[in-house]
This record gives C-alpha cells, sequence and structure tokens, in this order.
C-alpha cells in the first residue's frame, strides 16, 4: 500500500512554514506540515515564568538534542556541546514555532538592504553581496503579512522609512504607556525622531482573535487572546479551517531522500513519542525549520547524489550564516526625579512603549563617515518578576541576602522602573559563521548535530558601539539614572537566517531567487536562510513577507502543472 | 499499570526515588538552615520557613525539566558545607554568616550558593502553583504581580 502523497511537504510550522501552509491551502492544495514539537493551544498559553522562561519546556532537553558552539579560544576554536553551556540554540520548538514567544516588534527592511554590495561596496573580511530580487518584488508581500498576520502600527514618512502601497496600517498601534510622552520630548529636543513601532499585536479584533488585553508579559510568551500574530494564530488555523492541512506534530525529519538525481521523493519522519518512523511522500518539499536547522537537515540529507549535502553543489549550504549585530542598554527612571509624568502612570503595566528610532540606519556624516547603521527600539525592562529579583541580588560582588535583600527588593519593585533600548544591526556574513555537521556528536534521534561557528565582524561592533552612545543620550535626556549599555560579540540566538543564500549563480549560491534548490527541482528552502544579508531590523517580518512569496511561485508551479 | 492495579506502586516508587532521596534527606537540614539564613523572619520578604523554601527546592530538582547536573551539584555543594563546618545547622545566626561568606570566597562555594539563592527566588516569586509563594505572599511583600492567565498547572503539564 502506498501512503498518501501530498501536493507540498513542509518541515517547521513556524513564521514561514505557517505561511507557505496557508497559502497553498487556500489555494487548494493538499499539505502535511511536519512539526517537532507538540501542539499547545491558546487556553494553554499561561504568564508561567518558571516554566515558560526559566525551564527548556517549549524547547528540547538539551541532552536530549543540542548544538555544539564554536568559538574562538586563545587563537584556536573550541566547539562546546550546548548542554555544558546552558546556550540553547533553539527558538520555540511547539506548533508555530518560536513566533508564539516573539515580541513583534517588527519593521520591513529598506530597498538599499537588498543592493548593500552596490550602495557600500566591499567591505574586507565580510561576504556582502546584492539579492537577486530588490524591495519592489518583496512589497506586496510586506502588506499581505501586514494583513494576514495583523500588525499594528501608524505610518509617519521617515528618510529611512520604505515606501508601501497601501497609505496606513489597517490596525492602529497598541495602547501605550505615557512615558512616550516623556521619550518623545526628549528625542525631539536632541532631534531625533521617534517613530511608532509596528508591532504583530492586534489592537482590534480580527475574526477569530481577539485583541490584545495588555497581559504585562509578551515577548517570551505565548499569546492567550490570539492578539499575537504568531503562525499558530494567523495562519495555520485559517489553513486547517480549509480542510487541506495535515498537521503532525511530534514529527521529526531525520533526512530527505532523493532517489533520482534532481527529485526528492520522501522524508523520513520518526515520531517523536513513540520513536517509530515512517516515509512522507510528496510533489514538493519546504523546508521550514529555522536558519541553522534547515541547513543542518539538507547537510544530513547527503547521500550519493549528493555526497556534500542536499542541494550543496555550490558548496556554500550553510555558509554565511547570519545573526544580528548590535546591543542593549538600559536606565532607571526613579519616582523622586522623574519629569513630564505621574509615577504612577509610569508603573501602570501591560502598555507598550512602541517606540522606534531609524535616523541612524544609514549613516552619511561629514566626520563619522559613510556606513550601513541600524534600528532602534524602545521598551520598558522585560517585567519577569524573578529575573528582575535575582537580577538585583549582588554587591560587590557578594550576594546579598537576609533583612538587606527585603529592604533592597522592596526598594527596586518600589520606586522605580527601567526603561530599555535595544539595538539592531546587520551582523555581517563571513568566513567564521557558519553551520555544519559535528563530526562526532550526535542528537538522541542518531543524527549528527548542527555545528556552528558563530564569529561576528569587528564592524558590527562599531556600528553597534556607535548607535547604542546615541541612545544612552536619550536616556541621559529623559532623566534616567544608572544608564549602562553594552554591545555584545556573541549571537542573539533567536535572530538567525543565512547559510541557504539565494542567488541568480548557482556556483556561488544555494538557492534560486524563488527559494528553490538550484540542484534539486522540487526542493524549496522558505525560512530565513535565504538571505544573504540581514538587514538591521528583527527578521520575522521578511521572514513571512518572503514566505508568501515563495509560496505564490509553488502555486503557480502546482497550477501550471509544470512539477516533475 | 500492572504494579497500581497490584497495589504495588508506592513500592515501585519508593524504589525508583532511594539513591538521590536518601542522599537528599540527610542533608535536607543543612540545606534548610542556609535558606533560613538567607531568608530569614522579620525581613520585608516572607521567610524561607514561610515558603516551603526545602520543599519546592526538592521538587523543582528532581523534576524532569531540571538540569541534571546541577540537580547533582544542589546536593554536593551541600555535602561540601558540611565538610567544611560540621556543625553548621546548630551554629549561631553570626557564626553560619561567616561559614557562608567564607564558603563565597571559594568558587564553588560561589556558584553553590548562588544557586540556592536563585532556587529560593524561584520558589518564592513563581506562581502559588508550585508550592512556594503561599498565598502570593512574595508578589505582595514587593508589591510586584505577573500577569494573566495564570497557570493551572506545573510546568505546562495537562
Amino acid at each position: 500500500m502506498t501512503s498518501r502523497k501530498y501536493d507540498v511537504v513542509i518541515i517547521g510550522s513556524g513564521a514561514s512554514g505557517g505561511a507557505v501552509a496557508y497559502t497553498l491551502c487556500k489555494a487548494g492544495f493538499k499539505v502535511a506540515v511536519l512539526e517537532k514539537g507538540r501542539l499547545l493551544k491558546r487556553e494553554e498559553f499561561s504568564k508561567d515564568e518558571l516554566a515558560y522562561c526559566r525551564r527548556d519546556l517549549v524547547t528540547p532537553n538539551l541532552f536530549d538534542e543540542y548544538h555544539t558552539i564554536e568559538e574562538k579560544v586563545d587563537g584556536k576554536w573550541v566547539a562546546t556541546p550546548t548542554y555544558e553551556s546552558g546556550w540553547s540554540f533553539w527558538n520555540g520548538n511547539i506548533v508555530g514555532g518560536s513566533s508564539n514567544l516573539m515580541s513583534g516588534m517588527l519593521h520591513r527592511l529598506h530597498p538599499d538592504d537588498f543592493r548593500l554590495k552596490s550602495k557600500y561596496g566591499e567591505i574586507k573580511g565580510a561576504n556582502v553581496v546584492d539579492w537577486p530580487i530588490s524591495y519592489d518584488d518583496m512589497e506586496p508581500y510586506y502588506t499581505l503579512a501586514e494583513e494576514l498576520v495583523g500588525i499594528s502600527g501608524h505610518y509617519e514618512k521617515h528618510v529611512y522609512e520604505p515606501w508601501r502601497s497601501t497609505i496606513n496600517f489597517t490596525q492602529p498601534p497598541t495602547k501605550e504607556n505615557a512615558v512616550v510622552k516623556l521619550l518623545d520630548k526628549s528625542c525631539k529636543a536632541l532631534d531625533i525622531t521617534p517613530l511608532v513601532t509596528p508591532r504583530a499585536v492586534l489592537s482590534k479584533n480580527k475574526p477569530g482573535r481577539d485583541a490584545c488585553y495588555y497581559s504585562n508579559l509578551c515577548g517570551s510568551y505565548g499569546c492567550s487572546s490570539g492578539a499575537k500574530g504568531s503562525s499558530r494564530e494567523a495562519l495555520l488555523k485559517p489553513a486547517l479551517a480549509t480542510g487541506n492541512l495535515t498537521l503532525m506534530t511530534n514529527s521529526y525529519v531525520k533526512y530527505l531522500h532523493t532517489n533520482q538525481k534532481e527529485v526528492v521523493s520522501y522524508a523520513v519522519v520518526v515520531n517523536t513519542i513513540t520513536g517509530k518512523e515512517k516515509k512522507i511522500e510528496g510533489k514538493i518539499f519546504v523546508v521550514a525549520a529555522q536558519a541553522h536547522e534547515s541547513a543542518r537537515l539538507l547537510l544530513n540529507s547527503s547521500n550519493r547524489y549528493h555526497p556534500n549535502g542536499l542541494g550543496n553543489s555550490s558548496g556554500e549550504l550553510g555558509k554565511n550564516l547570519i545573526f544580528s549585530g548590535g546591543g542593549s542598554g538600559e536606565g532607571e527612571l526613579h519616582e523622586d526625579s522623574l519629569k513630564e509624568i505621574a509615577f504612577k502612570d509610569l508603573v501602570t503595566t501591560g502598555l507598550f512603549v512602541n517606540r522606534s528610532v531609524l535616523d541612524w540606519y544609514f549613516i552619511d556624516h561629514w566626520w563619522d563617515g559613510k556606513f550601513k547603521g541600524g534600528s532602534v527600539e524602545f521598551m520598558f525592562e522585560h517585567q519577569n518578576i524573578i529575573t528582575r529579583a535575582r537580577k538585583n541580588g549582588y554587591k560587590n560582588g557578594q550576594l546579598v541576602w537576609g533583612k538587606e535583600l527585603g529592604e533592597r527588593l522592596v526598594k527596586r519593585f518600589n520606586t522605580y522602573k527601567n526603561i530599555r533600548f535595544e539595538i539592531f544591526n546587520d551582523w555581517l556574513p563571513n568566513d567564521n559563521c557558519f553551520v555544519a555537521l559535528d563530526p562526532t556528536h550526535k542528537d538522541k534521534y542518531g543524527m549528527p548535530v548542527g555545528k556552528l561557528r558563530v564569529e561576528g565582524h569587528p564592524q558590527d561592533q562599531k556600528v553597534g558601539n556607535y548607535i547604542a552612545k546615541k541612545c544612552e543620550n536619550i536616556l541621559e535626556e529623559m532623566g534616567a539614572k544608572n544608564i549602562y549599555s553594552g554591545v555584545s560579540s556573541s549571537p542573539p540566538q533567536n535572530l538567525v537566517a543565512g547559510g541557504c543564500r539565494f542567488g541568480n549563480d548557482p556556483q556561488t549560491s544555494v538557492l534560486n531567487k524563488y527559494c528553490r534548490s538550484h540542484d534539486v527541482k522540487n526542493l524549496f528552502v522558505a525560512d530565513a536562510s535565504f538571505m544573504p544579508t540581514g538587514g538591521s531590523v528583527a527578521y520575522t517580518w521578511t521572514i513571512y513577507a518572503n514566505a508568501f512569496r515563495v509560496a505564490d511561485h509553488i502555486v503557480k508551479r502546482l497550477s501550471g502543472n509544470t512539477v516533475l | 499499570m500492572l504494579s497500581s492495579i497490584l497495589g504495588l506502586s508506592p513500592y515501585v516508587h519508593a524504589k525508583s526515588m532511594t539513591t538521590y532521596d536518601k542522599a537528599f534527606k540527610k542533608i535536607e537540614p543543612t540545606i534548610a538552615a542556609v535558606q533560613e539564613h538567607m531568608f530569614p523572619k522579620g525581613s520585608k520578604l516572607p521567610s524561607a520557613k514561610m515558603m516551603n523554601a526545602t520543599q519546592f527546592l526538592f521538587e523543582t530538582i528532581t523534576h524532569k525539566s531540571f538540569d541534571k547536573d546541577i540537580r547533582a551539584f544542589v546536593l554536593e555543594g551541600a555535602e561540601e558545607l558540611v565538610l567544611r563546618e560540621k556543625d553548621f545547622t546548630s551554629m549561631t545566626s553570626g557564626d553560619k554568616e561567616k561559614a557562608l561568606r567564607a564558603y563565597e570566597e571559594t568558587n564553588y562555594g560561589s556558584s553553590w550558593l548562588s544557586r540556592i539563592m536563585t532556587l529560593a527566588m524561584e520558589g518564592m516569586f513563581c506562581d502559588p502553583v508550585y508550592g512556594s509563594n503561599v498565598n502570593e505572599s512574595g508578589w505582595k511583600a514587593i508589591n510586584a504581580y505577573g500577569g494573566f492567565p495564570r497557570p493551572k498547572t506545573r510546568y505546562i503539564e495537562v
């Protein structure tokens, strides 16, 4: 007996997998989504700090599944398994992936992000290239994602705000904390333009999803009203409603099988609970497992036709992995020195800060020079209680305990509130940032784990520091105390892209401009893997948009009967 | 399943728990004394006793979601303290302070004390469903509350 053959088999149910599934199901095709994790429904998400933020419950146990992370120590590359370091590179292995847990502060890329090399030229030690498509090709899909995912905001003209085909967002911004009054005034005093942050959180009801209820704990948590634009709420639910989607949870894909050189015939899938293996057949396969894992899956799918990994005739598979450069900073807004607004309004919980600064997205300054900069988001420090309490427990390198700890925590939680900024700038692609297969370590399913080398380019830190100084000025103008910032050279594991560059030349790229493998005609990679350069904003909006674009192309191919 | 039908489950359960459970029982008074020194009565925060800190610690570190290396470390660090300070539990508060600060001078002791502190704070400020933060007294003490909805079960278990 042959098993059912799907039109499209998607590996991964996060932002990109959801967008492809939605589009294909709506167009009437039979789709299977294979998700390694389990399904957590809306009503199962709570604000349980211990469970969601302090234990690996929505990501694998690191002793079962892990990565090895290669860093330079005294001039030598040393790989450390993440079960030793505790530095997990998993980001939400549940239906909907990490889009369930995002903060949702999103921006479109700028048109010049698509042509960074032409615009800014070579950077020594960085593999910067232009994209094979332009912002104009992507714009309709940014707009589509804005509507379907439900991104709220307010458009204001700004020199680094890309053009848009609709006048404004259909969802107005979410409600804002009074602190924006102080923040806006302080920015203006410094001749800086604060913009409203587009956020993948509904401010108004949408069919099947309720508006934000301002729970106070958003990022790192699932949403209990469906307001957050996760793949699960916004795309998989309506896809399931078409009757065309088969959602297979607890399904780990070991590798893809090709029996002819240019065609994937099935995925080898293991049930993570029973351990049973089966084959899932399809006409088209779409890999959407998050950048570092998508490349690993293709590397693990090597066979006699593809000895170096599936679709890796270029040798580029896994190369040019990118993260996001930048860092963050904070300052304390104290009751006794607060300007402009009342303390009780500042400590009102739940409301958003909703401010971004794009003024330094590109720098062209008579003294500082001309270079690509980055974006800034403003927010309150994360409102997790355990984290905030624990962070405050040291004095001169010693733990504080006893009555002194009590005094300190009461003061900490009642007399000031921390305002925070986060900087996003390009993580320049370079030869020392890539994913390969670890030669010895295997996960509990017997598959080699991904080995990530994660070195950044020195330019990333220079840019981050440049912007951090300007942001510190804003906090100072606001009257914040104990201001500090840190620009890190270590990668934020939740902002990952690249590894399967798209491009027109099969010799230098893994995917073509529709994110189809140059080598394997029915294999697509729909997640952020395609990005040759990262831009200077969080990836999610671009991931959604590009996956809609890829899905449109797949629909055309399936409709035109040109497959196989 | 079968053993529960036959009424054997307490024995089977007990057997699978023995080694770690026994070792923990032995060292439990020391851990409790450290917690009570960190969170004494008369502070602006609820005391370790009132928070069931030791019970919370045991249930937390033996849960499957807890890092097994750290689970062993919690025990070993307490045993090390007893090696250094034989009569720790019966010391005066002043001597306990000296003993713990001396332990903190070592890297090993410092990271163990830090772990004990983290576990106590996890209990005091997480949802009361986990058995600590009794009547939300941890949250009330600092006037900080998380968000809704609250968990109905521990560790997202159905």
